[in-house]
């Protein structure tokens, strides 16, 4: 008896020790999108943690810091694959890092679950890589994301005139003249500027905006370009209808900054969304952190260790390909809606998690973000013409 | 016309900032005769400082601009004093080294100590904007041009009024001289030294409400200096003013007037350095 009994705390603590995982982590932690990493990183501890406690599965978590730099990205990722032998990364948060990793990730053969990189020179540069899973919507699923909402700031509003500002790197510049071109069917006049992450320096293009006199001024970039264009907006007389931005994050206590006032954007999620797995997520992120966190790559990074909790369960081992088999077909609620992969829009990779769908329209209204479009997921209607003059 | 007159304006006003933070970087390389790669760290200084006594105390930046330049002479002086005066001797690569070092630590410190946030100091007059006609002018970069000037001409008054300013350009043109009238060039260099931490330090100041704060902010100031100082002449104090100003003026016409300007901005300088070292080049024979 007592052998039998000793056999199965064996097996059983074979069976915990099979789905024990060592998981890279890369994310930007500094430089340009550090908002946005630190954001992820809290999301998927949070997750992990949930995971552990439940006892199903272990994951150990090693994290390291790209930098938003593919030259500090790529040695970092080395060392994921070599020095710590990890054979799941979650990561790919900026798209021109992202881009820079598709050799070394082709080189070690790693499952990568793909936070961000919405970029479709991303999607082109893993197109044919088998274990490439991204959560995250694609450019064109972003742009036609945005686009709705132009239209409708176009036929109900009247707007006719966007002045675009776009970070000159993959994320900004992919896909400008696809967007460009589709904003003309909609029947709007369009200028677009490149400009430099982090230069600050927006007064000469801004002036160069202010003969075009644009309703809407839409810059696709950064969080450290947001305060700066609205300030120098403002300074250079420039007086848009709607300032409307799409970073993946924005700067820690925009909202307090009163220039914030009617600035509006996209996201993909908000604290207050009534889904039920978003109300649970917000609960943990609170008793965890003491805050509430409006970036929705916290919950995206959540996701994403959910989900692979449940697929290592599902497949009943930490072999990398069998818990990609398991992903592939996994059906599971998060705080963005139901989650499924899918072969991308354009074929090019086979494994899709989110699209536009998820995305929505906020506005920075009396200090926090609220949504205003689609109308189904609106709880204010939108301020239009914005308020942009200083008071 | 308009455009163009509004270009140039925005050019001037940003060429104060660029001036000053050049200035301290010709002083550094003019009488010290050491090549700071760490100048822009101690804007990054002045930029924290702003914002620390903006976030804690709520202070006003104008009044943070006297802290920030006293905090951050004394925290030049310091360098100096443990740093750079025991390499003074060294060959110049090792001094280069020395201080590309310490603008790693400086920048790797500040990480640390706030993260890697950018953090903005947002008082009630930001945006605040004057209007002459059909042209507008930001209030604070045209607080900061004008402050910058202002000190500057103190610099100046300082450099050929006094005794110690003019030690300083003594000093400046001849190492050896000066110390057999009996000037102690150790001090000038301590006070050059210090002088032009607290330039870079007022700089970060008037930064930390134009841009923002942040563990790298300072690093583009020290690349864009080194090309002011170099069409202005290594070490050459007066050309600094005309050179900031060559300078800011085509990063705003390449912006304005060149297609997809705003993405080629940051190479401005690039250019201007090459421009004068190759310029300098076929002068000399």
């Amino acid at each position: 008896m007592r052998k039998a009994l000793g056999f199965l705390v064996l097996l059983a603590g074979l069976a915990w020790a099979q789905t024990a995982l060592k998981v890279g982590v890369i994310l930007p932690l500094s430089g340009a999108s550090a908002v946005s990493g630190k954001a992820a990183l809290n999301g998927i501890q949070l997750a992990a943690d949930e995971v552990n406690a439940t006892g199903k599965a272990k994951l150990e978590l090693v994290v390291v810091d790209d930098g938003t730099d593919a030259a500090k990205a790529v040695p970092a990722f080395t060392k994921l694959m070599t020095v710590d032998k990890v054979d799941i990364v979650i990561g790919g948060l900026v798209s021109g890092v992202t881009f820079a990793l598709s050799g070394p990730v082709k080189q070690y053969g790693p499952l990568f679950l793909v936070i961000g990189a919405a970029s479709s020179v991303v999607e082109q540069a893993f197109e044919g890589y088998p274990l490439f899973f991204h959560y995250h919507p694609w450019d064109y699923h972003n742009v036609a994301a945005a686009l709705q909402f132009f239209q409708y700031l176009n036929r109900e509003h009247g707007a006719k005139k966007v002045a675009i500002l776009y970070e000159d790197g993959p994320f900004g510049s992919a896909g400008i003249g696809v967007y460009k071109q589709q904003l003309e069917k909609l029947g709007y006049q369009v200028q677009a500027e490149p400009y430099k992450t982090g230069s600050g320096q927006f007064t000469a293009i801004l002036t160069r905006f202010r003969a075009f006199a644009p309703d809407i001024l839409y810059w696709i970039g950064y969080d450290v370009d947001a305060l700066p264009i609205a300030t120098q907006a403002r300074q250079v007389g420039l007086r848009p209808k709607l300032i409307y931005g799409a970073p993946p994050s924005w700067p820690i206590g925009f909202e307090r900054n009163p220039l914030s006032n009617d600035v509006a954007g996209m996201t993909a999620w908000l604290p207050t969304l009534s889904n039920a797995e978003s109300r649970r997520f917000v609960e943990a992120y609170r008793k965890k952190y003491g805050e509430v966190t409006e970036e929705y790559m916290a919950p995206m990074g959540y996701t994403i260790v959910k989900s692979l909790a449940l697929a290592v369960e599902k497949a009943g081992s930490n072999d990398k390909n069998r818990i990609a088999e398991a992903l592939a077909t996994l059906r599971m609620n998060t705080p963005f809606g139901p989650l499924a992969f899918k072969p991308s829009d354009t074929g090019k990779t086979r494994y899709q998690g989110f699209g536009a769908d998820i995305w929505f329209q906020f506005q920075y209204l009396e200090g926090s973000r609220r949504p205003v479009f689609p109308k189904d997921k609106a709880s204010r209607p939108l301020r239009y013409p914005g308020e942009y003059y200083l008071r | 016309m308009e455009l163009l007159l509004q270009t140039l304006l925005n050019g001037l006003l940003m060429s104060g900032v660029y001036a000053l933070v050049a200035t301290g970087l010709a002083l550094s390389l003019g009488v010290v005769g050491i090549v700071n790669f760490a100048h822009g760290e101690f804007l990054m200084m002045g930029a924290f400082l702003s914002y620390l006594f903006f976030a804690l105390q709520g202070l006003d930046p104008l009044f943070s601009l006297g802290l920030a330049f006293l905090a951050a002479f004394l925290v030049g002086g310091l360098v100096y004093q443990g740093l750079i005066r025991p390499v003074l001797p060294a060959p110049e690569l090792n001094q280069m080294l020395l201080t590309f070092g310490l603008s790693i630590l400086l920048q790797n410190l500040a990480l640390l100590l706030f993260g890697a946030d950018t953090r903005v100091v947002a008082p009630s007059y930001q945006a605040a904007t004057l209007t002459l006609g059909p042209f507008f002018l930001g209030a604070v970069p045209l607080g900061a041009f004008m402050l910058s000037l202002g000190l500057l001409f103190l610099l100046q008054v300082f450099l050929t009024r006094s005794r110690l300013g003019l030690a300083m350009r003594a000093v400046a043109q001849n190492r050896l001289a000066p110390g057999l009238l009996g000037i102690e060039a150790d001090q000038v260099y301590l006070l050059a030294f210090g002088l032009a931490a607290a330039l870079a330090g007022v700089a970060g100041v008037m930064l930390s409400v134009i841009l923002y704060a942040s563990p790298t902010v300072g690093f583009i100031f020290t690349l864009k200096s080194f090309a002011i100082v170099a069409l202005a002449g290594l070490g050459n104090l007066k050309g600094v003013v005309p050179a900031a100003l060559v300078l800011a003026l085509a990063e705003a016409l390449v912006s304005t007037y060149l297609p997809g300007g705003g993405g080629l901005v940051e190479a401005v300088f690039f250019l201007v350095l090459f421009l004068a070292l190759v310029g300098r080049a076929w002068r000399s024979p």
